[in-house]
């Protein structure tokens, strides 16, 4: 989209007579290149089909948006490139084994139901890529379409020797989690699968008949460390490598695109959550402090698993400080921050919700009206025991 | 040059200061032909006019004189014959203009006034240095649309313990009060002195950038010989606005709505300190204006000493080689757009040529939040931007809109393009005039 020419004396009348450079656009074209690190990642991790399911995603935003207000006859609010941000983070929160039509619903109800209907950006409650996500989550849910699998027992990788050019639908279950460096595709089958860490993280605290022997025996299930930070694992198509999101969310945090305490708080909240409640012993009770249940060494493993595993890096940086739906000032996004990481990990703790920090950056997207009131105190004004003269 | 330590404001950026064109430059004088004097330079009543048409007068001759308290006599800046009546615009609160009968002066003479030493202020008591300025029809150069001797008034009337000399001038491209500092720093301080003796204030204070120091230093030795305080602080803007500059040196906040009075400090400009010496003490008539001319399209940027009633329009036209797209009176952050009329005035501390390339048509609000980050009065702006759009006027007043210090940051950094400030400074001048007209 190219802006309207601007006529020389017609705009500039009131003053400031001077603009810094940066136009809306391009802070969406600069989120959007950043969130295309963590993608790439994907389809390094999980072959072309991510390519796929990313355009359909995209151009069903993109497309549902000119048609949208094509329809409705209404100016399209900062229209294409929002809508392509938002198809784009969309598909990084998306399973890469999903089928075409899947991104396609959560593209259409993301930009209809969770922005054009609010009155587009600058105006919607909730996260629309996230309102999309949720909605793929509810439609695609067992009974309803038992067809689709959006989420399984055990999640495809593809194999060192396969990666970029495999097909993640050719898959082939693996016995034990090894090293990814170590695993070799053979014939057929492109990616092996394994449970995602997430889920070996949560038998520590459900409530299952066999309790698991200790929090060291879960961690030595789960992938390397390495694995971890480069993404070699079984998740979303852009929630699994902490490196790419990592350094496209400083980035962005150095532009001032995303607030760092947002993302900061968001992910100390996480972590400090994840520290601190109880997790089940080998005698079958809830004991709080994992982090110092078996020594810090095993404890502090166990923390940075939590955090690292999952999409709690993706929200911190790319979802959550979405502009339009978190808070405006400073202190408001501090306490949003805290908000989403520590309701997050709960729920990625204690329930069985498959996208628990989504669902928690929604739950805090509807505070953020309330949230918006909290703001430092103006200039000269009164404080509050200070007397009206 | 700082003894004490001062503290600094929340919020405020780094503004690229633009300036190198018309720092080192002198003040220099520019020839003029015709002059358009307005009889009105106060929003009060007309001063009456004591010349008639074809009428030869001299530099400092009285051209008008008034009864008003609130309006000044008007004098003629240079030697010329009167001409016709006629109408300019003069600068109005908001960003506006208003417009006022003038007197033409023609035929041009360059001469100035002569030196009439015949005052001695070095010994006079309070009560007759506030009635030797009263006796000057001086017009304050920046702040509040008053002439000084009732703005005196106002300041011992609120029992002002502190003046401050503002010369931070750290908005891009100006630098008059730089150079009237720098070149005439004994005008600029003893005035200062003056105004400080008139009103009896314990702490008086010379507030300069700490980049350029080194202009200052005949100046900063003359303030320690006056017992004025002289202190270089860091140029973030806007600590150029009164509000700022009194909390950063007295830690006194400002009352919203009210200028720096309501907390005792008074603040002038350099440009008023030095109208103040001359006339106290050298007998000269507040008559011209170091004007900055800078910016793009300007062939000839430098300060120049321009006589009060000088066609501005013409005076940028003669100064640039073509029309430039946006021609600006004052600060380019919070001045005003020229209009076809206007003349010099006090106020005038730069007349700039500028590109208005970097706007764009104004977008929906995508709430990024930086003019809330950045506002140094801790404004909540995004906020303000819904209740000037839904019309909320008791939205606005309840996030104290009034404390706006329009230094146009929000407007500078908003990816959307909005007019943020223009809308803060609507609804501020509304509950303003609101509370004016509820208390009798």
């Amino acid at each position: 989209m190219t802006q309207a020419p601007t006529q020389p004396g017609a705009v500039l009348t009131k003053p400031p007579f001077l603009r810094a450079p940066e136009a809306s656009r391009t802070i969406l074209l600069v989120i959007f290149a950043c969130a295309c690190l963590p993608l790439a990642a994907g389809v390094f991790f999980f072959g072309w089909r991510v390519i796929i399911l990313t355009a359909i995603s995209v151009a069903t935003c993109v497309g549902v948006e000119s048609i949208y207000y094509r329809l409705t006859r209404q100016p399209a609010l900062r229209r294409r490139t929002h809508a392509a941000l938002m198809g784009l983070l969309l598909a990084l929160t998306l399973p890469p084994f999903v089928p075409w039509y899947v991104p396609l619903a959560g593209g259409v109800i993301a930009i209809v139901i969770g922005k054009a209907i609010f009155g587009g950006v600058g105006h919607f409650l909730w996260q629309p890529a996230l309102v999309g996500r949720l909605a793929v989550v509810v439609l695609f849910a067992p009974p309803l379409w038992s067809v689709v699998e959006l989420t399984r027992p055990a999640w495809p990788v593809l194999a060192v020797n396969r990666v970029i050019t495999g097909d993640i639908a050719n898959v082939r279950p693996a016995e034990r989690y090894v090293s990814w460096r170590d695993t070799q595709a053979t014939g057929s089958n492109d990616a092996f699968e394994l449970p995602t860490p997430r889920k070996i993280l949560r038998e520590l605290t459900t409530d299952q008949a066999r309790p698991p022997e200790s929090i060291g025996e879960q961690l030595a299930k789960l992938p390397s460390a390495w694995d971890i930070i480069v993404g070699a694992y079984g998740g979303g198509i852009g929630e699994t490598c902490s490196l790419a999101i990592l350094c496209a969310g400083l980035y962005l945090i150095y532009r001032n695109y995303v607030n760092g305490y947002l993302s900061g708080m968001m992910i100390l909240a996480a972590a400090v959550t994840a520290a601190v409640a109880p997790v089940r012993t080998a005698a079958g009770d809830f004991r709080w402090l994992p982090l110092l249940i078996e020594g810090s060494d095993v404890g502090f493993l166990y923390v940075v698993y939590q955090v690292l595993a999952g999409e709690l890096l993706l929200s911190a940086f790319f979802l959550a400080p979405e502009m339009t739906s978190r808070p405006v000032t400073a202190p408001a996004q501090g306490i949003f921050g805290l908000l989403c990481g520590g309701l997050g990990m709960l729920l990625a703790l204690y329930t069985s919700i498959p996208i628990p920090f989504y669902a928690a950056v929604l739950a805090c997207n509807t505070l953020t009206p309330v949230l918006d009131g909290i703001r430092p105190r103006v200039l000269g004004q009164r404080r509050w025991w200070q007397k009206k003269s | 040059m700082p003894r004490r330590r001062f503290g600094t404001f929340s919020g405020g950026i780094n503004l690229p200061a633009e300036k190198d064109a018309t720092l080192d430059a002198a003040i220099a004088p520019w020839p003029v032909q015709e002059l358009r004097i307005p009889l009105c330079p106060l929003p009060a009543a007309q001063a009456q006019p004591v010349v008639a048409p074809g009428d030869k007068v001299k530099p400092g001759q009285l051209l008008a004189r008034t009864d008003d308290p609130q309006q000044v006599n008007v004098y003629a800046p240079l030697a010329g014959v009167v001409g016709d009546f006629t109408d300019v615009l003069v600068p109005d609160d908001f960003f506006g203009w208003r417009s006022s009968r003038a007197i033409v002066l023609k035929d041009l003479q360059p001469a100035s006034q002569p030196n009439r030493p015949d005052f001695d202020w070095e010994h006079a008591d309070a009560a007759e240095l506030l009635e030797r300025l009263r006796e000057g029809h001086l017009l304050l150069c920046s702040g509040p649309f008053d002439n000084v001797s009732r703005w005196l008034e106002s300041a011992i009337e609120s029992a002002a313990d502190t003046l401050i000399c503002n010369v931070m001038e750290n908005a891009p491209l100006v630098t008059a009060d730089h150079r009237l500092l720098a070149e005439r720093g004994g005008d600029v301080v003893r005035g200062l002195a003056i105004l400080a003796k008139a009103l009896s204030v314990a702490h008086t204070m010379l507030a300069v950038d700490s980049q350029r120091t080194g202009a200052y230093r005949s100046a900063a030795r003359l303030a320690g010989a006056l017992k004025i305080d002289t202190i270089a602080l860091a140029p973030k803007y806007p600590i150029e606005a009164q509000a700022m500059l009194t909390q950063v040196l007295t830690r006194r906040q400002v009352v919203p709505g009210r200028s720096t009075l309501s907390v005792r400090v008074a603040m002038v400009d350099a440009a008023t300190c030095a109208a103040a010496y001359q006339w106290a003490a050298l007998g000269l008539r507040q008559t011209h204006r170091v004007v900055t001319m800078a910016g793009r399209g300007v062939k000839s940027p430098g300060n120049y000493l321009i006589p009060f009633g000088t066609d501005a329009a013409w005076l940028l036209a003669q100064a640039c080689e073509s029309e430039p797209p946006l021609r600006v009176h004052g600060s380019p952050m919070n001045g005003r757009e020229l209009a076809v009329g206007a003349v010099v005035g006090p106020r005038t501390n730069a007349l700039l040529g500028m590109e208005d390339s970097y706007a764009g048509p104004p977008t929906p609000c995508i709430r990024c939040g930086w003019c809330s980050d950045n506002c140094p009065a801790r404004l909540n702006v995004a906020a303000l931007n819904d209740d000037f759009e839904l019309a909320h006027l008791d939205g606005a007043k309840a996030r104290c809109v009034t404390a706006c210090v329009g230094c146009g940051i929000c407007t500078y950094l908003c990816p959307a393009r909005l007019p943020l400030m223009s809308r803060c400074q609507q609804l501020r001048q509304m509950i303003l005039r609101e509370a004016k007209a509820a208390t009798p």
